[in-house]
């Protein structure tokens, strides 16, 4: 890896504290550290891929870097400029896909192209579409354009959903467990065309998975999250050399030895998660097993 | 002669919607079969049969209400129950004269006004309600009082403040339909998936625009559902505001028929009621179902 003076995205110190709703158990309400002195920085057009047991800021670590919500410590950086909120330089792409489902797939791609676009300029309707068709094909959804959410399987939804981040060009693409409700089959081609997008467009990706050779096979480097609060465990760079011909990685013992390192790492974490009870924490900053765990989650 | 072919073509029209489902489902289930020209005939004799079972009961009614007063009921209840034809008789003069017609536009009149006024206001109110949570918490309780006061005990209210004419009528209509509107269309609001929110909100989305290509479409379907209800419920409240004062309406020709003594008129203005009720449903349902396509789909796409 070279690293450029100024990283793409750099976190530095980066904390995040959630305030847990008041329940029966704890009137008072508590505070959860989700995530604590987080300092990472990636090169522009790295590939990086994010692990870490359930409920180690995982999400609010992409949340973050969306500027979805704003860090309690230390700042997140884009291109040397601190992250403010939302943009369309940055992308996100969701395990459940998120796509509008009265829109149809162009018109799901079009939808980050609706209003002024990064330059101040608006597209007509016919560039949107255009352009729609043009990352349709691109995910090899060519011919599917006027098909609703509802027509397409899991895997296509999928697709739909990177053409929409990518339609309008953003720098950054951010990916929440994107495969996770995928089959196999249809996960690994899926991180193969990835993997094809990433090299043909050189976007910025980071990636968060729980699959551990999912993380070995598309990630450049697969960071590590310690166990409620995210820490930043390691960074395991992967070196796997040229992985565009036919070869099967999986099985090469490069791959291999990363793959146990990385679940080496992850291991302990997983159990100190398990142990505490730990799980995902929801989108507005709650954590159910976090509260009422002092009685009933002991007891039972 | 022309009562028969009104009721007949307002009968198909109100058939029309369904029927066209149920073959194509049918054809669908069927399609893996081979077409021989046995189960072809078999698949044609289920066609007609069903063809005949769903507008049965309808026609057993119709029979019944023909036959019943001549062969069945004494003869002083056949004066305040007349066989099927005399009523149709009755509706064709009433057609022939004009007077049917006249009634009908001034119960649509008030209907479609005080339904438009309620849609209207409900739709905006539940928004900025469902929006705003604050709001929502304030005017909750009210709310819930008014919903649960049945339009029509408040009528003499209304005739009291706004009198007996047109004004009276539409506000109680608009009354009935507002409340419907306004509870699908916060729920509507309500329901819209958070996972779209975030990702529209992951574009930047302002949140006028995020509400304009989010939330109000996400909420369009639910919104239908209230406008639907809404509109069955404006014309029985019409209906029976018109029977307690008023010169012109169904309402009243139904209620002025029979205080004359006019019961085949009675009756036909009682049909009328019925067919316009229908028509009205089906119109509602049919808009209901364009814009939620994509939602209904997916429930038909599972099943």
């Amino acid at each position: 890896m070279t690293h450029s003076p100024i990283p793409k995205i750099s976190l530095q110190s980066v904390g995040k504290t959630f305030t847990v709703r008041p329940t029966k158990d704890a009137p008072a309400g508590s505070t959860l550290t989700a995530l604590d002195g987080i300092n990472l920085d990636v090169a522009a057009g790295e590939f990086l891929t994010l692990v870490g047991p359930s409920g180690s800021g995982k999400t609010t670590l992409l949340d973050l870097l969306a500027g979805l919500t704003r860090p309690d410590t230390g700042k997140v950086l884009l291109d040397g400029k601190e992250v403010t909120g939302p943009g369309k330089d940055r992308a996100v792409v969701f395990q459940q896909y998120a796509l509008f489902p009265w829109r149809t797939a162009a018109a799901n791609v079009s939808f980050g192209l609706e209003g002024p676009g990064q330059d101040g300029k608006r597209l007509s309707r016919r560039e949107r579409a255009e352009k729609a068709r043009t990352y349709l094909d691109l995910v090899g959804l060519a011919g599917f354009e006027d098909r609703y959410p509802h027509e397409l399987s899991g895997g296509m939804k999928q697709r739909v959903a990177i053409a929409r981040s990518l339609a309008y060009e953003p720098e950054v693409l951010l990916m929440d467990e994107p495969f996770a409700a995928l089959d196999a089959q249809t996960r690994e081609q899926l991180q193969e065309e990835l993997l094809r997008i990433w090299r043909t467009t050189g976007k910025t990706i980071i990636f968060i998975t729980h699959g551990i050779d999912e993380a070995v096979y598309l990630g450049q480097r697969v960071a590590v999250l310690s166990s409620r609060p995210g820490r930043l465990k390691e960074i395991v760079p992967v070196n796997l050399g040229d992985r565009t011909g036919d070869i099967d990685i999986r099985s090469d013992a490069a791959f291999v030895e990363h793959r146990h390192q990385v679940w080496a790492l992850l291991h302990d974490e997983v159990l100190k998660a398990q142990q505490a009870g730990h799980a995902k924490i929801l989108p507005d900053g709650t954590a159910p097993d976090e509260a009422p765990q002092p009685t009933s989650g002991k007891a039972a | 002669m022309s009562a028969p072919t009104l009721t007949t073509d307002t009968h198909s029209t109100a058939q029309a919607p369904a029927t066209p489902t149920t073959a194509g489902d049918a054809a669908r289930r069927r399609r893996p079969a081979p077409a021989t020209g046995l189960s072809l005939l078999k698949q044609g004799a289920q066609n007609g049969g069903r063809a005949l079972w769903r507008p049965g009961a309808i026609l057993l009614f119709l029979l019944l209400w023909e036959l019943g007063p001549l062969y069945l009921a004494p003869s002083s209840t056949r004066v305040f129950l007349p066989p099927l034809h005399d009523v149709l008789g009755a509706l064709g003069a009433l057609i022939a004269k004009g007077q049917l017609q006249n009634h009908l536009v001034a119960s649509l009149t008030r209907s479609a006004s005080g339904f438009g006024i309620a849609v209207v206001s409900a739709v905006v109110l539940g928004l900025l309600v469902a929006w705003y949570g604050a709001l929502d918490r304030f005017l909750n309780p009210l709310l819930e009082v008014f919903r649960n006061t049945a339009a029509l005990a408040l009528l003499p209210v209304f005739t009291l403040l706004l009198g007996i004419g047109e004004t009276s009528k539409i506000s109680i209509v608009a009354y009935a339909a507002f409340f419907p509107v306004l509870l699908n269309t916060i729920a509507g609001v309500r329901t819209v998936d958070p996972l779209l929110i975030r990702a529209a909100r992951s574009l930047g989305l302002s949140n006028f625009t995020l509400f304009q290509k989010v939330i109000l479409p996400s909420a369009v379907p639910t919104i239908f559902t209230g406008i639907r209800m809404a509109g069955t419920s404006s014309i029985l409240v019409l209906i029976a505001a018109e029977m307690v004062g008023a010169k012109a309406g169904l309402g009243y020709l139904i209620v002025n028929s029979q205080s004359s003594f006019l019961i085949p008129e009675m009756y036909a203005g009682i049909l009328t009621v019925s067919l316009l009720g229908l028509a009205v449903n089906y119109l509602l349902v049919g808009v209901e179902r364009h814009f939620s396509r994509w939602r209904t789909a997916v429930g038909s796409g599972n099943g």
